[in-house]
């Protein structure tokens, strides 16, 4: 059966121009406003925004770094028990909870942790009834801490459902030769098992890496303003100020972080490839 | 037969939805603020609207919070204007001072307050001075609302009663105060705004004019104690952020809106001992403002609309009552029609000398952004 490229093109016509309308014209606005300032180019929102906002973007990018390796080491864990454990009762009740947070919008979990970090929220006076802590110990995770915990909390499932997918596709002899040549399991975890599926780690890592740079809800409502995440600032400039250019130039400095990311990984993946070849 | 049917039943819908859709008027109601706003229009204005005025529907709209809910009715009344359509999206607006401004500015806005009774009523400054923006004729104050310290009698015995008190009483009392930036809602731009006030020269000029763009040069003495002040403060996630680490007696102290203050504790959300304070030299409260745009679809409904929304019996049990407010209109109109205890209680911990002492409005425009600005710059950055 063959098929015109007409006939192709029609078809994908209508999602092309869904995306052309509602991205591509929006992000070329967005550059332009950016970069102009009254139709002249100009740097000038780029040192407003550096000039105010230079702090929140280590902050930004800090938390982002922060969580997403706690999320590679968590979820490695995670996927790794899935995979290697002989303790059937241990692997049917995680494959169950794992998931949970998956399904919980960013906006209901920083709601959640909200109560749940206070210094005299649900957490901490959990460990006080325990016994574990005294009230005048507890401390407040409403702060940098905050944020951290809920985004690994939310973004750990996903790369765990990712990582253990690829992990469950692999040549299931490979691990059986090293543990037959007596290799523990968390050695086959990190000399066998990762290697090859570090592709997938590294998609579901940048992935999570883009989604956290761009949450406004979760540094909003469970941490204090100073310093804050970038998505708060240019929320501030559009609300407080009207200043679109300024916001966007913060935009362009998010799209920079991320296409950073991206830069890692296609580097990384153009090498395995060139490696292949 | 059975395609028949259908035809006959499909037309006569197409033909019966026109008249249904005809018996019915709609007036748009477009309000920022928080959710208590849009309750406010949609389970109580709304309602006793549609009661005297039979086949007009009601429906409200909510913005969203703080001056972005304001600066989104502006957006879209600006593109509708900028478009060239006949008839605007909104009939009746509810905005916030600095946008309410500026769509007196171009033009957004009609003229209507001369039209209405309740227009002779009011006496308010605010209703014909938005932020430095002659606003006369154009908009009428919803409610007055404003910002205070509340504080735990049981945790605090003296609380201090003036900025450089709180800032002797910080030190003493580390992370026991708390307040919001000036990210996180306007009870903590409030606050930023007063201390501006306390330590940064002529308060009065930030909130009359003119404005001198040299003027925010002389706030840097005022900005670094701030700096060194947060230090010693916490800084909550937003205006509930403050009311709930007050609830949980994490902080002691805090600026908030009188009117959440109240409804918190009505809900039982804070504990039945908290009280009010005014911080001296002043802090700043602002109102809420009706406005009809200049092309609404149903202008003299949107007219009737705000003349009952600021009748003098529906200021005093929606606005006072309801939400613990201070009325739009003058409140000498309400004496009467309010019982004595909610009369008492709303100006129980902030009495009127008080008010009228250290209720202070927000300053003109141009330098309600260069505080915030700097604040950006030289305290939070």
């Amino acid at each position: 059966m063959s098929r015109t490229p007409a006939l192709g093109l029609l078809l994908v016509a209508p999602a092309l121009a869904l995306v052309a309308a509602l991205f591509l014209v929006p992000l070329g606005y967005s550059l332009v406003a950016a970069f102009t300032e009254n139709g002249a180019p100009s740097l000038a929102h780029f040192r407003k925004a550096f000039e105010l906002y230079s702090t929140d973007m280590i902050f930004t990018l800090m938390i982002v770094l922060a969580s997403t390796v706690l999320i590679a080491t968590l979820s490695i864990i995670i996927s790794g028990v899935l995979t290697l454990s002989e303790t059937g009762w241990l692997v049917a009740i995680l494959k169950q909870l794992y998931r949970w947070p998956l399904f919980i919008p960013f906006i209901v979990a920083a709601q959640c942790m909200r109560t749940f970090l206070a210094k005299n929220g649900l957490m901490n006076n959990t460990l006080v009834a325990m016994g574990a802590l005294d009230p005048a110990q507890t401390v407040s995770f409403l702060d940098w801490r905050g944020i951290v915990i809920t985004f690994v909390w939310k973004q750990t499932p996903f790369v765990t459902l990712m990582l253990a997918a690829a992990m469950a596709s692999i040549d299931r002899s490979t691990i059986e030769a090293a543990r037959n040549l007596g290799a523990s399991r968390p050695r086959t975890l990190i000399e066998i098992v990762l290697p090859q599926v570090a592709q997938s780690l590294m998609v579901a890592l940048v992935l999570s890496f883009v989604t956290m740079l761009s949450v406004l809800s979760v540094p909003m409502m469970v941490a204090g303003s100073q310093p804050t995440m970038m998505t708060v600032d240019m929320a501030f400039r559009i609300n407080a100020y009207g200043d679109y250019p300024t916001a966007n130039a913060l935009g362009v400095i998010s799209y920079g972080l991320t296409a950073l990311a991206a830069w890692f990984y296609l580097r990384h993946s153009l090498k395995e490839q060139g490696e292949r070849i | 037969m059975l395609n028949l049917l259908k035809g006959a039943l499909v037309t006569a819908a197409l033909l019966a939805a026109p008249a249904a859709l005809k018996a019915q008027t709609t007036l748009n109601v477009a309000t920022a603020g928080d959710q208590n706003m849009v309750d406010y229009i949609k389970d109580f204005l709304g309602p006793m609207f549609e009661k005297t005025h039979p086949g007009v529907k009601v429906v409200a709209v909510g913005t969203g919070p703080g001056d972005s809910g304001s600066q989104k009715i502006y957006e879209k009344l600006s593109a509708q204007k900028a478009a060239n359509v006949e008839k605007w999206d909104f009939d009746v607006i509810v905005a916030h001072q600095k946008m309410a401004g500026q769509m007196v500015t171009e033009s957004l806005l009609a003229k209507y307050r001369g039209n209405i009774a309740t227009g002779a009523m009011v006496t308010s400054a605010t209703a014909s001075n938005a932020l430095g923006t002659n606003v006369e004729g154009f908009v009428m104050p919803m409610f007055q609302s404003q910002t205070a310290i509340a504080y735990n009698p049981d945790m605090v015995k003296n609380p201090p009663g003036t900025y450089a008190e709180l800032q002797d009483w910080a030190k003493a009392n580390p992370k026991k105060f708390g307040y919001n930036g000036i990210k996180g809602g306007m009870s903590g731009v409030a606050f930023a705004t007063g201390w501006v006030y306390a330590f940064g020269g002529d308060a009065d000029k930030l909130m009359k004019g003119p404005y001198d763009a040299a003027t925010k040069a002389g706030w840097d003495n005022a900005l670094a104690s701030l700096k060194a002040f947060n230090q010693n403060a916490v800084i909550t996630p937003g205006n509930a952020g403050t009311l709930d680490m007050l609830n949980r007696g994490e902080i002691a102290l805090g600026p908030v809106w009188v009117d959440m203050f109240y409804t918190w504790l009505n809900d039982g959300k804070l504990p039945p001992n908290m009280k009010l304070k005014l911080l001296g030299p002043g802090m700043p409260g602002q109102p809420m403002y009706y406005a009809v745009p200049a092309k609404a679809a149903q202008a003299k409904l949107a007219e009737e609309f705000i003349a009952l929304a600021t009748s003098p019996q529906v200021q005093a049990d929606g606005i006072v009552k309801k939400f613990n407010w201070y009325p739009g209109i003058d409140a000498k109109h309400l004496q009467g029609k309010l019982d004595d205890a909610t009369w008492k209680k709303l100006f129980a911990d902030l009495t009127p000398e008080d008010l009228s002492a250290k209720a202070k409005p927000f300053p003109i425009a141009p330098y309600f952004n260069d505080i915030l600005e700097s604040y950006e710059k030289k305290v939070a950055n």
